[in-house]
This record gives structure tokens, C-alpha cells and sequence, in this order.
């Protein structure tokens, strides 16, 4: 660590002033009008049109309809990934079929996919969803194979010796090993979840906060487009605050 | 820990790609699926060829992959900076640590109208928006490679008389080169994907804007082979970094532990 001493109230202090100092420069830029209103409204008439939107339901309606599709594509690619990544940690057939075309798509961008996606799916949720679970189930094929190939083999030798099943092996023992490493892939797929259904809501439209954002920015509605961002952001933070709830009170035995 | 392959060489790996190809032709050749929807293979390769040999392809690729190097190679530098920063000193981290973990789980795509209101559509804005992309995963890998420096080293580099310059560079950035090297794979993927949706929501070329100009107009093979393409080089440029990597850290224990696997 660092040399220096520093208490951590003072620190703690330095946080605060760190986060009040951005916002009372964007306030003072903008009434100063350094940058014309368009480009930058001032924070708290971003944060009136931030009350504004919550109280007439818009905002509330947008965000349950963009989780939905990030939750729903992202339960679908859990679905997928968990039972494609134990089938190919359970057999090497499998394994050298799924593999290369795993290795293909894993790198590949899958926001690209969206006119596809609305090609077979329609512009509504389905197309939303599907993309969604595409984007996140090469993650999860990755993060459950390897959790799977690489379970302590003491547990399977006891499960073994006292009579376990090859299937109750897989359902009792291997499975609830992996929990732990599925969990840690979700937990990196969800941003991924949120960045697809953003974006693909605001390329193909469809309602939820992509296409209300890009709306706003059409019209040059700023206060609305910032009031938006400022929701994404709290969305990105409380979720990941969640997960590693979970994670630290459901999954603590692996540490 | 990968077990043996079923079967060797890496021709047969190519074998279940093929296979999928040849599953396409067939519900294609059969018309399971509408050939509107999903053209076939040979109409897919041939709109691949003729995009390729009539240079549409090369120019709006070299476009996207210009934005997509400039924010990675910009989010890269200022992302290990800062992170190093952020690891060295308690008071520069105090300031930046709630900027950076309330922006790191910010969808950055959110901020692409943002970028197009105040840059237009076009260049600057792509870049932008990869460059924010690469630049937290970035800064928090650095990050957590150089606090993970074991005392040991620092100790011993202190005791054979390195200054302070050089415990930077020799032995705090080189501890993090594993981690570093892990935010760029993460960088690598977020540039590519940034670059195509700041395209798709606000520019006028690029790949991206290829892919999605030719959905809109239903020229639904030019748009396979455009996605293709992309699927391509994304492939490649992921190989390429794992390659690089490879290299840079063939000192590295974990290059050992590879090589015995």
C-alpha cells in the first residue's frame, strides 16, 4: 500500500468532495454557459426533468420493460450455457463439436447481429431478448466448462466410493461445485445483458430506455437524454451492489 | 486443463464449422426456412467475394478498425496511468475511486446519443465512446495488478537500492503485466462492439453502418457477408492479442504452466 498516512474519514471526505466538485462544475458550467444549454443542461434541471419523468411514469415503464429484456435473455443464456458447458465437460464428442464454434463466436461482436436479429425476430422484445441471451451464452458455455473440468476430484472420488450415480453425480455433486464460477460469469454477463438491450433498443426502437433515449436526443430533449444516462448509471450499480450481495451471502462457503 | 481432443490436428477442428455450414445449405436447399430470411451459403460467399473485390468492404472495415485502435490504444495508456495512480497514492484513489466505480458498470453505449450531441456523427464520437469503453477495464486490471505486488519484491528491489522511477516501471507495472494484459483481451472485445453500435446509432460509414444499410434495404446476403467479415476479424484480432501475449509474458509462470498443460 501506499506510504502515505492518510485517516480514512479524510479519505472518506475526499470521495465526497471528489463526486460534489464534478457536480457543482457541470452546474456552474452550465449556468455560466461556457457550453451552449443543448449540449450540457445545468444538473438540477436535469434532476427536475429526472422528478419529472418518475412522476408521470414513463421512466418506470421504460426501465421495467428494458429489465425484462436484459433479465429474460440473460435467464435464457444461463439456461443454455450451464447445459451446453456441462455436456461438453461431460463428454469429448460433444466437446469437439460445440468448441470451435464456441471459439468463433466468443470474440465476436454481437451487437453486429442486431439486423439479424430483427430480420427473423420483429423489432419487439423476442428480437431483444434473443439477442440478449446470444451476446451472454458464450460467457457462461466458457465459465460452466471450465468450472466443471476442474471440480476437486476428491468430492467425485468420495461421491464415487460411496455409491453415487453418474447422474446424481452430475445433479449433487459437480453442479453445486460449479456454482460458485456460474455465478462469477453472470455476474460479468450482466453488464454485457445491459449494454446489448440498450443498444439494440436504440438502433431497431421498440419502446424501453434505449428508444426513449434516442428520441430525446433526436428532438434535442437534453434534459431528458442526461435524466436517462443518470438512470443507467444507478441501473449498472445497484444491480452489480446486488449481485455481490448474493454472492457474499448464498455462495460465502466457497471462499 | 484441456482434455485430450477427440480427435487431432486443428483441420478437424474446422470439421463442426463445416458441419454447421452444411446444415445452413441443407434447410436452406430445402427451404425449411424462407430463402428471404436466410439465403444460402453460395449466395452468402458470393456477395462475400463481390463486397470484397469491389473494395466496399476493405474501406469501411479499415474505418471502423481506425476508431475501434485509436480509443484502445488511448484507453489503454491513460487506463494503466491512472490505475497505477490509483494503486500508488491513497489520496489520488480517494478522489477518483467513486468516478470510476460508478462509471465502471455504466452501459457505455448509453453514452453514444451523448457523444453524437456534442460531436456530430462521425469519428470523433465512435472514438470517444470506445475509448470511455476500454478505459475501466483497463484502469481497475491495472489496478488490482499492481496492489497485488508481494511485499517480498518491493523489499528487495528497496534493499538493492531502486529508485523510485524504476520500482515503477521495473517492478510495480511489470508485477501487473499479467493483469494488464487481461484488460486488453476485455478492452480488445469492448472496442470492436462500441465501435459498431456508435456506427449502427451515429455515422455515415463504417462496417457497422454496412451491416445495418444492408438489413434496411433487404439485401439480406450482402448483409451475411458484411456479418461475416466482421465475425472474421474479430476472431482473428482476438488470436492475434492472445498471440502477442503469449510473447510478452513468455517469463511469466503462468507461460510454464501452459506449456506443461
Amino acid at each position: 500500500m501506499a506510504e502515505q498516512r492518510v485517516s480514512i474519514y479524510s479519505l472518506r471526505l475526499r470521495s465526497l468532495v471528489s463526486v460534489l466538485l464534478l457536480l457543482s462544475a457541470w452546474e456552474l458550467a452550465a449556468r455560466m454557459h461556457l457550453t451552449p444549454p443543448l449540449f450540457l443542461p445545468p444538473f438540477s434541471v436535469v434532476a427536475m426533468q429526472l422528478g419529472r419523468s418518475l412522476a408521470d411514469g414513463t421512466l418506470v415503464a421504460d426501465l421495467a420493460l428494458s429489465l425484462y429484456r436484459t433479465f429474460a435473455g440473460l435467464a435464457l443464456a444461463a439456461a443454455a450455457g450451464v447445459l451446453i458447458g456441462m455436456l461438453m465437460a461431460q463428454s469429448r464428442f460433444v466437446h469437439w463439436m460445440i468448441d470451435p464454434i464456441v471459439a468463433l463466436a466468443f470474440p465476436a461482436p454481437k451487437i453486429a447481429f442486431i439486423p439479424v436479429f430483427i430480420l427473423w425476430f420483429g423489432i419487439e422484445s423476442l428480437s431483444k431478448i434473443l439477442l440478449v441471451a446470444f451476446a451472454c451464452v458464450f460467457p457462461v458455455i466458457i465459465g460452466t466448462y471450465s468450472a466443471a473440468r476442474s471440480v476437486n476430484r476428491i468430492f467425485l472420488w468420495s461421491a464415487f466410493s460411496l455409491g453415487t450415480s453418474k447422474t446424481a453425480l452430475l445433479g449433487r455433486v459437480i453442479l453445486p461445485a460449479c456454482y460458485p464460477r456460474i455465478f462469477a460469469t453472470l455476474r460479468i454477463a450482466l453488464p454485457v445483458a445491459l449494454i446489448t438491450t440498450f443498444t439494440a433498443e436504440m438502433v431497431a426502437g421498440g419502446g424501453g430506455m434505449g428508444a426513449t433515449l434516442i428520441y430525446s436526443q433526436r428532438f434535442f430533449e437534453s434534459p431528458t437524454v442526461y435524466a436517462y444516462i443518470v438512470i443507467m448509471l444507478c441501473v449498472g450499480l445497484v444491480l452489480d451492489a446486488a449481485m455481490v450481495k448474493f454472492q457474499s451471502r448464498y455462495l460465502a462457503w466457497s471462499e | 486443463m484441456m482434455p485430450r481432443p477427440y480427435f487431432k490436428g486443428w483441420l478437424l477442428r474446422v470439421v463442426p464449422l463445416l458441419l454447421l455450414v452444411g446444415v445452413w445449405a441443407f434447410v436452406s436447399a430445402t427451404k425449411l426456412a424462407d430463402p428471404a430470411f436466410l439465403p444460402s451459403p453460395l449466395a452468402v460467399l458470393a456477395a462475400f467475394s463481390d463486397l470484397l473485390s469491389g473494395g466496399e468492404i476493405a474501406r469501411n472495415l479499415l474505418i471502423t478498425l481506425f476508431r475501434a485502435a485509436v480509443g484502445l490504444v488511448l484507453g489503454a495508456v491513460s487506463g494503466v496511468w491512472i490505475g497505477l495512480m490509483m494503486a500508488r497514492s491513497q489520496i489520488f484513489r480517494a478522489y477518483v475511486a467513486p468516478i470510476v466505480g460508478g462509471t465502471y458498470s455504466l452501459p457505455k453505449s448509453a453514452l453514444i446519443p451523448l457523444f453524437a450531441l456534442w460531436f456530430g456523427i462521425g469519428n470523433v464520437t465512435a472514438i470517444c465512446a470506445v475509448y470511455l469503453a476500454c478505459l475501466l477495464p483497463m484502469i481497475v486490471n491495472t489496478f488490482h495488478g499492481v496492489t497485488a505486488t508481494p511485499k517480498v519484491l518491493t523489499w528487495s528491489a528497496e534493499a538493492l537500492g531502486t529508485g523510485d522511477r524504476e520500482m515503477l516501471s521495473r517492478i510495480y507495472l511489470r508485477h501487473a503485466l499479467p493483469d494488464i494484459f487481461t484488460g486488453l483481451r476485455i478492452a480488445l472485445g469492448f472496442s470492436f462492439v462500441l465501435a459498431i453500435s456508435s456506427e449502427m446509432i451515429a455515422s455515415t460509414s463504417g462496417i457497422g453502418k454496412l451491416v445495418f444499410m444492408y438489413g434496411e434495404n433487404g439485401t439480406y446476403d450482402y448483409m451475411f457477408g458484411a456479418l461475416s467479415c466482421i465475425v472474421i476479424v474479430a476472431f482473428l484480432a482476438d488470436r492475434a492479442m492472445l498471440a502477442v501475449t503469449a510473447y510478452c509474458l513468455r517469463w511469466h509462470e503462468s507461460a510454464a504452466r501452459a506449456e506443461t498443460a
